[in-house]
């Protein structure tokens, strides 16, 4: 579109996103495919089916050293060192005022080897501080050494990787790590993903990525961009940085007191804040309705006065109608409306999430 | 093909001119930037509109966006069952999927892009 100030990065895959039709934009700092054609039916290929995101930009740190868990431990909100060896887990880089910095997923490799994967906004950000608070410790930062990270998701991703693996049994639990034996040799992946379904995050090195998006093609997995990815983690109340989680937005605010276990006695960086807090005056709601879709900054209201912005919209394929999330005082009722540019429409206020998760089944 | 016999702006709205009468619609490459269309506002009948004011929103999975009036004048008649049969705008923005008509004073358009400049705006923006 416009000529960019900075020069974009591009994934090992840029040139067979554009032979699909993958519209391309940038985002974060990279040319990512936003859609191959419909956001919507590649969001319900996901639900339905199976689909796969090239999710490369995101930024993979890798930490070894003898007390790696315990210094993790200090410096990310969540509780490592009792995460077991071959296991993932969900949790948050905070400041230490307990706002949330980033949040990201811990793969624990071995005894003394971690890596992590982070937002690609805050790649630069979180390894400064990450390298800061785990002083001693062996870091690499590995996004740009030609792999990448393929999410492969939806119901039928099981039978994907029985059929990439050739193992009719392969059923790992959810959270696990592992790998398979492929024709183009042994890939690393994890039983993780950000779209509330079944599915596996594949971690393929820079001789084996091509070749294996082009399988995943050949198995009839729909290639899915960056738009669907935000309407599937919306579905699913998955928050995503910058809209439900913020600097200004501490982990019980947004609900996720559970990527931060441990949290009343453990000695971490926000971890005095969070026991300082006193108890939140707002939390996360759902909103859904009828044919507009309410978006990011939007004001929301309640028996038409102001009581909050609306973090993230999106066409809901499951429900057929939009939804949103916005940050609301505790212990309001009443009529909810959101102001679309000027005019006040109806909205209804829901449970979360708006479609239930089936990432465990 | 995009047709030869209207005019349009940088902002991607076309106008086509038969007497005073001016109707008014989006181009095949708005309805493409924008994808998935859920969501059309028009004005009432009677409405009237300086030229390059916004009389109505189209919206998107990906994005709202104003629709801009390439003219003055009085809203004569208005394509309202778009609204609900929004893929007719989607396919066939050129000819079934037309927003409004629009009566103006006088009969010319006014500083609008042939169609072989809004080919050239087009294409350095794709």
């Amino acid at each position: 579109m416009s000529t960019q100030a900075f020069q974009l990065l591009s994934t090992p895959l840029h040139q067979k996103h554009i032979d699909l039709g993958g519209k391309i934009v940038p985002f974060a700092g990279w040319s990512m495919p936003v859609d191959y054609g419909s956001i919507l039916n590649e969001a319900k290929a996901v639900r339905n089916d199976a689909g796969v995101f090239d999710v490369s930009h995101m930024a993979r740190f890798v930490f070894r050293g003898a007390d790696i868990a315990e210094k993790l431990d200090h410096a990310l909100g969540g509780c490592i060192t009792d995460q077991p060896i071959g296991m993932a887990r969900y949790t948050m880089l905070l400041q230490y005022d307990a706002g949330i910095l980033d949040d990201l997923l811990t793969y624990r490799i071995a005894d003394d080897e971690f890596m992590l994967v982070v937002n690609a906004a805050n790649r630069e950000r979180d390894w400064e501080l990450l390298t800061e608070r785990l002083s001693g410790i062996e870091c690499s930062d590995l996004t740009e050494d030609g792999g990448g990270i393929l999410a492969l998701q939806g119901p039928e991703s099981l039978n994907v990787m029985r059929k990439l693996s050739g193992d009719a049994n392969f059923a790992p639990d959810f959270l696990a790590l592992g790998e398979i034996e492929t024709e183009f040799g042994t890939l690393f992946f994890a039983r993780t993903g950000y779209t509330g379904e079944h599915g596996y995050e594949l971690f393929p090195s820079a001789e084996q990525i091509v070749p294996l998006w082009t399988a995943l093609m050949s198995l009839d997995v729909a290639p899915v961009g960056l738009g669907s990815r935000d309407i599937l983690r919306l579905e699913a109340a998955l928050p995503l940085y910058g809209h439900e989680i913020h600097e200004k937005i501490t982990p019980f605010d947004a609900k996720l007191r559970f990527g931060v276990r441990g949290w009343k006695t453990r000695d971490f960086v926000g971890g005095d804040a969070l026991r300082a807090l006193p108890e939140t005056a707002v939390h996360l709601i759902g909103l859904s309705c009828e044919k507009r879709i309410p978006r990011e900054g939007y004001s929301v209201m309640c028996n038409g006065e102001v009581v909050g912005t609306i973090c993230s919209g999106a066409m809901s394929v499951v429900l057929g109608h939009p939804i949103a999330t916005a940050y609301v005082p505790k212990n309001i009722d009443g009529d909810f409306s959101i102001d679309f540019r000027g005019k006040p429409l109806a909205a209804n206020c829901v449970a979360l999430p708006f479609v239930p998760h089936r990432s465990r089944d | 093909m995009r047709p030869n016999d209207r005019s349009y702006l940088d902002s991607h709205e076309w106008a086509k001119l038969d007497g005073n009468i001016v109707t008014v619609g989006i181009s095949d490459f708005a309805v493409e930037q924008l994808g998935e269309l859920v969501y059309l506002d028009l004005p009432d009948t009677g409405s009237t509109f300086s030229e390059g004011e916004a009389f109505g929103e189209v919206e998107s999975v990906k994005a709202v966006s104003d629709l801009n009036c390439p003219v003055a004048g009085e809203v004569v008649e208005v394509n309202s069952d778009l609204c609900d049969n929004l893929e007719n705008l989607q396919n066939n923005p050129f000819e079934g999927g037309w927003l409004l008509k629009v009566k103006i004073d006088g009969n010319s358009l006014g500083d609008m892009l042939d169609l072989a400049a809004y080919e050239a705006l087009v294409s350095s923006q794709s």
